[in-house]
């Protein structure tokens, strides 16, 4: 039975990466109120940037810290010329927008790093292999299992526990309210679009060492991070967690156990909680 | 004054026009068509610097029948229905006088059968179905490269003599990795009939956007197979090695062949993260022939762009060649000439001699596998030893293709 736990390490470690990306589009959602097409872009940005400082610096520590935080500035250029001017708009100019944005992305990407495979190395620390039920594994993939929850605890704190993050949720809850109290939401939006953005490029690049980068990376990710968001329920925070460990596990086991049939999965996933609870497990019914 | 200036100027124009005009009339027009963006654009890419190397050569040395060659290229996007339009465009809008190109097989499939209404010879260059040069063979439709069958052929002549009794495989999850399996099965039973090989619900067959193969990975492992055969390509077959050397894949008792795993475009990528000691096949390596030709091409290539040729830039510039002898055996542009004049020409392109079959338009050429080795004056892995299998001893009898032109004629 080893593979049982190999199995839901592989799905564990796919899992964490899904909840990186999903907790930043559920995030950008439940404040913003706009669906981000382009959020798949800016994980592949985010890991792009993140070999771009590595080839500067020969650091992937350095790669993860810098190479999100110019994708951040990216972003937040972004929300405050081009997004800012559709909040109060028709849903489906949001939607042509980021959408138009994503477009532009990968097409910038690919001028300037060429449409060609690139690959990046895991740090020396996490390149090792540890032996589990008596097979390798890699150090690198248990780390993804690990960082996940670290940076959603650290979230999660943050909505609960600062005052920022308090007011971040206030304004997800009833922005006009939140602005005669005097809360400066414009503000408020673009934070919460740089750590959306964040979030995504964080994603990328931690994703980097596994996968080779080009400019359509994120395309299998972010039709599963949407996947878990509406599981999850739209804006829920919980809801992303439980729907990404859902659909990695779910993954790996059908791999395993499925076969052809465990490409649907997600789908049918999907489907099933749409007709049971049609806001998502962790949304209460409005 | 300034009404005879202007007037002065609009006459210079029309002469400008027409002299274009003129010019465009006396060229003879190729109309690529490859995936020039999405997650194989790196192939699209290669096939172009082939095919432009090839139409500077020959333009440098007086063109095709004397004239200049153009080429025009068209980004297919790997669909079909782009592809389709972007073949129309070369025939209808641009006027091309032949069509080169075509990565998937998918999209080739979907394609060739309405070449026969647009009466324009292709040249397929990559994409490998089997069926494009069998079930839906046409007399327009030509393929230069190595297709799936003699590939596979090779592979299975190779996982023969390795010994391995018990098969699986890993492959995308489209026609054409359902096509290698079928085929390897077919052809390596026939050569041992003790080989078997694992259920459909056991085997791999990965989504195209797979990025994560860690729990196909741990399947494989756990089937405890004797040999693996895979035909994964591009992103995949990168993000495949990688994440299994991780997992200790290659550390197995078993046998591991991919069959197209010697694509520089991959073998770039991965450098030094290849293993050493894999079985890699390939349409064209290029250490693999030592003639004149083929140095020269890789010569050429590797000043032109500071890369070793890949199979697919190989292939196209091979194919502006095959067109160029074509039109000089024929002496003329004339589209059913060349189909008459491609029918069974022989000719030396830089992997070696090869002749297009009367009776199925493939090209009788030559299989390159062999194993994964490091040499410190390549940045990349290349192949040591390397295995060639004839051109016919790998390719199927026409008979066995399904293909039946004569009805065409």
């Amino acid at each position: 039975m080893d593979f049982l736990l190999l199995n839901i390490l592989n799905g564990l470690s796919w899992g964490m990466l899904l909840f990186l990306i999903a907790v930043g589009l559920t995030t950008v959602f439940g404040v913003l109120g706009v669906l981000n097409f382009a959020h798949g872009s800016l994980f592949m940005l985010g890991a792009y940037l993140c070999m771009q400082v590595m080839q500067y610096f020969d650091s992937f520590w350095l790669g993860l810290l810098l190479g999100p935080l110019c994708a951040v500035i990216i972003g937040v250029l972004v929300e405050k010329y081009l997004l800012k001017r559709v909040y109060n708009r028709d849903v489906s100019f949001q939607l042509l927008l980021t959408f138009a944005i994503l477009l532009i992305l990968d097409d910038g990407v690919r001028m300037i790093w060429g449409s060609g495979y690139h690959v990046v190395d895991p740090p020396e620390l996490l390149a090792g292999i540890m032996t589990i039920a008596g097979q390798d594994y890699p150090v690198y993939r248990l780390f993804l299992i690990v960082i996940g929850p670290v940076i959603g605890g650290i979230l999660w704190s943050f909505f609960h526990f600062t005052k920022w993050g308090k007011i971040i949720r206030a304004a997800s809850f009833d922005n006009i309210m939140a602005e005669g109290v005097g809360i400066n939401v414009p503000l408020i939006y673009t934070l919460v679009f740089a750590l959306g953005t964040w979030l995504a490029a964080l994603g990328g690049a931690l994703a980097a060492p596994q996968q080779s980068l080009v400019p359509s990376m994120g395309e299998k990710i972010i039709i599963e991070s949407f996947i878990v968001v509406v599981i999850g329920g739209m804006g829920s925070f919980p809801g992303a967690f439980v729907g990404a460990l859902l659909l990695g596990l779910l993954g790996s086991f059908g791999t395993m156990f499925a076969g052809q049939l465990q490409m649907a999965i997600p789908y049918l996933l999907l489907a099933a909680v749409l007709l049971i609870k049609p806001n998502g497990l962790f949304k209460k019914g409005v | 004054m300034k009404k005879r200036a202007l007037s002065i100027m609009i006459a210079l124009a029309f002469v400008l026009v027409s002299f274009v005009g003129v010019h465009a009339a006396s060229t003879v027009k190729i109309g690529f068509t490859y995936i020039m963006s999405g997650p194989f654009s790196a192939y699209g890419q290669f096939a172009r610097q082939g095919a432009e190397m090839a139409i500077e050569e020959i333009n440098a040395a007086g063109g095709i029948n004397g004239q200049q060659v153009e080429g025009f290229f068209e980004d297919s996007t790997g669909k079909a229905d782009v592809a389709l339009r972007a073949i129309r465009k070369h025939v209808y809008q641009n006027k091309v006088d032949i069509l080169i190109g075509l990565d998937s097989s998918g999209v080739a499939k979907t394609v060739v059968p309405s070449i026969e209404q647009m009466k324009t010879p292709l040249i397929i260059t990559h994409a490998a179905t089997p069926d494009v040069t069998g079930s839906v063979c046409n007399k327009y439709t030509f393929r230069i490269s190595l297709n799936l069958a003699q590939n596979v052929k090779a592979a299975s002549l190779l996982a023969n003599e390795t010994g391995a009794k018990k098969w699986t495989t890993v492959g995308p999850d489209y026609s054409f990795g359902h096509q290698s399996w079928e085929y390897f099965e077919k052809y390596l039973k026939q050569l041992n009939p003790q080989a078997t090989f694992l259920p459909k619900d056991q085997v791999v067959f990965s989504p195209f956007k797979t990025t994560d193969f860690s729990s196909y990975i741990t399947k494989v492992m756990n089937s405890k197979p004797d040999g693996v055969f895979i035909s994964l390509w591009g992103g995949n077959l990168i993000d495949f090695v990688r994440q299994a050397s991780s997992m200790g894949f290659f550390k197995q008792k078993y046998e591991v062949l991919f069959s197209l795993g010697a694509a520089t475009e991959v073998l770039t990528a991965l450098g030094d993260k290849m293993p050493e000691g894999l079985w890699v096949g390939t349409r064209y390596w290029f250490l693999a022939n030592n003639s004149a030709l083929n140095k020269k091409f890789v010569a050429a290539y590797f000043k032109k762009y500071g890369a070793y040729p890949s199979y697919n830039a190989h292939g196209a510039y091979s194919a502006v060649y095959a067109y160029k002898a074509a039109a000089e055996k024929a002496g003329s542009t004339d589209k059913m000439a060349i189909v008459n004049a491609l029918e069974g020409l022989t000719i030396e392109i830089p992997t070696g001699v090869i002749t297009f079959r009367k009776g199925d338009h493939q090209a009788v050429t030559d299989a390159h596998w062999g194993k994964t080795a490091a040499d410190p004056n390549y940045p990349l892995r290349i192949l040591k030893p390397i295995k060639i299998f004839k051109g016919k001893n790998v390719t199927p009898a026409i008979s066995e293709t399904g293909c039946s032109l004569g009805a065409a004629m």
